[in-house]
């Protein structure tokens, strides 16, 4: 039984370890369970969940508050097969800001982390949604994401995995309707790891627009495929901008932007490279005082910024 | 002046396979101000980069000396460490970093110097969508950070009107030569010499010094009236 209200670690409002609920805790106009409890409360989340979840969060933004709300899911013990369901439901007119970790306590703990999540925007929502990755080099990771925006709504996302894992499976599926806006940044840094990324953002409504930004890092025995997908529906506007660093001979870097239009008033359009760190560059930060090392660290950071 | 700080003897540089530097000898002592004329692709800029270690260029025969050790198979940072810095001409662009981190992370001086009036450069991305001048205050910001022995500036006054130029030197006046660091001003046009006034010229042509002297006003009107190659018959 999760201990609630108590003041919890880190100010996380949602704080899982393996498979136990360390703390939640609710700020006023916000209703946070574990999935399974709001499963059994609330009827209507039902249709959202599609089938009954084992584990995850459901969070409910009645009203805009100011301070992130935040979430913490951890692995901290070897060989844990998580399986989450999370949905995320933000009233009506709320402006809201998101910080979301989850991470592996330790390097080689051989983890698994499914997590299917779902996140409602209502109709003039405003939400920042930043997803930090942490994991060790034994884990398996498979997030998929699904944000349904209501009219007029808004979402910056950002998925930042600078530690990634062994395998990565992640997928992004935005629907946007009428006037609905959304951005999505992914930034990753592969290191030894094999990393299959899906975007695809739907464009239903009316004057709706969708940004997909990708920054990928390919450093050694790393393979990245990245496949990034507008589908205008609608007199629309959508941008697909992807760019991979090479940074090493044993890595390799997929990219496949796609965009489909069935809306003759729709505007898409793309861009796509990979590229290696620049000599100039390099030496110019060299010439500076940096070591090799640091002044590639550096050029990276600026690359996935 | 001050004891020889950098010594260059015989230097022989190849780019690309081509022989560039053809024996080149310079001496630079402390606290001095030199200034290094030639006209465009004499091998200039390529003296500069060697002497700064860079893989692009190869040593083939010749001593780098800075501070009595000799550097010539130094990596660049190693360089830099010992108290040199080059002021780049066209400075390549590091995207998604403000200046203010790579001052910081560059820094060997305690209190970073500031050029007030320039300030809001420090939160731009180093050198991207910079206009010439901007580029040359980026790279004196970097330099100054560097609190460096010798400066080399490769060019700074390309891409500079006279009011620019005239207050870029009055920046390195105040900030370097009066504070007795040793200065060489590398240019092809040298009016940056009217403001700084070194205290020796050197000529470059085709890969080599083939003039040194201490009259730079004498030199300039003889290098407009008779050209470079000119320069050692038409001074003695």
């Amino acid at each position: 039984m999760a201990m609630k209200n108590a003041r919890p670690k880190l100010n996380n409002n949602f704080w899982q370890v393996d498979h136990k609920i360390k703390n939640i805790f609710e700020p006023k106009e916000v209703i946070i369970l574990t999935s399974p409890d709001a499963w059994r409360k609330f009827k209507w989340s039902r249709k959202w969940f599609e089938k009954k979840p084992k584990e995850g969060y459901f969070i409910w933004v009645k009203k805009t508050i100011d301070l992130p709300l935040s979430t913490c899911i951890t692995i901290a013990s070897p060989k844990i097969s998580q399986d989450l369901t999370n949905l995320l439901v933000i009233e009506k007119n709320v402006k809201a800001k998101f910080n979301v970790i989850c991470n592996a306590a330790e390097n080689k703990l051989c983890g698994k982390h499914r997590a299917k999540g779902k996140l409602i925007l209502k109709d003039n929502v405003s939400l920042e949604y930043n997803h930090f990755h942490k994991w060790g080099e034994k884990d398996f990771v498979s997030p998929d994401y699904e944000f349904i925006l209501g009219k007029n709504s808004q979402l910056l996302y950002t998925y930042q995995n600078l530690f990634p894992p062994e395998n990565l499976q992640l997928k992004t599926t935005i629907y946007g309707n009428e006037n609905s806006s959304s951005r999505l940044n992914f930034i990753i840094n592969a290191l030894n790891s094999n990393i299959r990324i899906q975007d695809i953002i739907y464009l239903k409504g009316k004057s709706s627009q969708g940004i997909a930004r990708l920054r990928l890092a390919g450093r050694d025995n790393s393979q990245i495929e990245a496949i990034s997908k507008i589908f205008a529906l609608a007199p629309s506007k959508g941008h697909l901008d992807c760019r991979g660093l090479l940074l090493n001979r044993t890595a390799k870097i997929s990219l496949i932007p796609e965009i489909v239009c069935q809306n003759k008033k729709a505007q898409i359009t793309h861009e796509a490279s990979i590229g290696k760190i620049s000599e100039e560059e390099l030496n110019y930060l060299r010439m500076r005082g940096l070591t090799e090392k640091e002044a590639t660290d550096l050029i990276v950071t600026g690359f996935l910024n | 002046m001050g004891k020889i700080l950098l010594k260059i003897k015989k230097l022989k540089v190849k780019a690309n396979e081509k022989e560039i530097l053809k024996g080149v000898d310079l001496n630079i002592n402390s606290g001095e101000i030199q200034a290094l004329l030639g006209p465009n692709a004499s091998g200039k800029s390529t003296l500069a980069q060697a002497i700064f270690g860079n893989p692009k260029y190869k040593i083939t025969q010749g001593k780098i000396i800075f501070g009595g050790k000799n550097i010539t198979k130094f990596f660049p940072e190693n360089r830099v460490k010992l108290g040199m810095a080059l002021a780049f001409q066209s400075p390549p662009a590091i995207r998604g970093v403000k200046l203010s981190q790579l001052l910081k992370k560059i820094s060997l001086k305690e209190n970073l110097s500031s050029i007030p009036e320039q300030a809001y450069l420090l939160e731009r991305e180093v050198n991207l969508d910079f206009s010439g001048g901007e580029k040359k205050i980026s790279e004196l910001f970097q330099i100054l950070a560097l609190n460096p022995k010798l400066i080399i500036f490769d060019e700074i006054d390309s891409g500079l009107d006279i009011q620019r130029l005239e207050k870029v030197a009055k920046i390195i006046k105040k900030e370097l030569i009066d504070k007795k660091i040793s200065v060489l001003l590398i240019t092809h046009w040298g009016q940056i010499l009217n403001f700084l006034k070194p205290n020796l010229i050197n000529i470059m042509f085709d890969g080599k010094i083939i003039c040194q002297k201490k009259d730079y006003k004498k030199v300039l009107r003889t290098i407009k009236k008779y050209g470079y190659e000119k320069c050692k018959a038409k001074t003695k």
